[in-house]
């Protein structure tokens, strides 16, 4: 089938739901995404309970910087919106922009993840530990959470860009990107509650 | 069918106009969501507003791109969105549930 590429011209205009396999797959991961917002809430709870306990550690006003939380914002809000474009040459059945689009994605998720593995590296050289207080503890849990996500995101989204490779797009690859867009965008509104709870309420508290 | 077969020479210039309007919105809701967050950081580094106010602040202005992102780019302004609404909303209720008791402990 792969090197049939002008089968792509027999593709429907959205091939994620052309299949009952595909439709299901974006149902059950919508299932899915309700449990992931579970799992991020009860750490959120966690966290604004207990983000007052700082012991003899640094406090969150103290602790953040506008500027690192504002790059970190702006890379993963792009990020996201370049993965809808991914999905919009996915439905022009361009693959190589669906590529392109998904490898720019990649880039600025990967800078993210950087960023905020500077950031968890900065931080315990000011003396917030994982264990130093239970802010810390339940700051590293939710935030590094969100940067397994992330880690995780990368991860399959480069898997999904080798299988496209080689198998070209079709009524199963197609899915896969679908649900990967679902996933990133997952993770940019988690993150725009962790920058609004997290660190903006730190600066006003 | 016959559309989607065309794609490959003719049908491009139908493509390339199609193509501004779709991606038009997501861009609007790119912008609105920046727009946003330069709102929620603009109050906080305001500094001397009152407290309570901003806080309120800041969650509205998080719900309301939280809205905005998932309506335009995770497409739940669509049709066929039945389970998806149900699926995340039973999440936000257990959500909300935790947080707000876990605030009514430690504020209360």
């Amino acid at each position: 089938m792969s090197s049939h590429s002008h089968v792509e011209g027999q593709l429907p205009h959205e091939p994620e739901r052309a299949t009952l396999e595909g439709r299901n797959k974006i149902t059950g991961f919508w299932l899915f995404l309700g449990g992931e917002t579970v799992l991020f809430g009860t750490l959120f709870a966690a966290y604004l309970t207990l983000r007052g306990q700082v012991m003899d550690g640094p406090t969150p006003n103290e602790l953040f910087d506008f500027l690192l939380v504002a790059i970190a914002t702006a890379l993963l809000l792009t990020s996201s919106l370049t993965s809808v474009f991914a999905l919009q040459a996915m439905h022009k059945h361009d693959t190589k922009g669906l590529l392109a689009w998904l490898l720019v994605t990649v880039v600025l998720g990967a800078a993210f993840l950087g960023l905020e593995i500077y950031e968890f590296n900065h931080y315990v050289h000011l003396g917030h530990k994982f264990s130093t207080s239970a802010f810390s503890t339940s700051f590293y849990t939710l935030v590094g959470f969100h940067g397994a996500h992330v880690a995780f995101g990368l991860l399959w989204a480069v898997l999904i860009m080798l299988q496209l490779k080689n198998r070209g797009l079709n009524t199963t690859t197609a899915p896969k990107v679908y649900l990967f867009g679902m996933y990133w965008h997952f993770i940019d509104v988690v993150w725009v509650f962790i920058f609004t709870v997290v660190y903006l309420m730190g600066k006003v508290g | 069918m016959a559309a989607a077969n065309g794609q490959n020479s003719a049908g491009r210039s139908d493509v390339k106009t199609s193509r501004p309007e779709g991606s038009k919105k997501h861009v609007i809701a790119f912008v609105f969501s920046i727009l946003l967050t330069f709102i929620s950081f603009g109050l906080v580094m305001a500094g001397e507003i009152n407290t309570d106010f901003v806080y309120i602040m800041l969650v509205v202005l998080a719900i309301i791109q939280v809205f905005v992102q998932m309506a335009f780019w995770m497409h739940m302004k669509d049709k066929g969105h039945g389970f998806a609404i149900i699926g995340i909303l039973t999440g936000v209720i257990i959500v909300f549930t935790c947080v707000i008791m876990a605030l009514f402990w430690t504020t209360w």
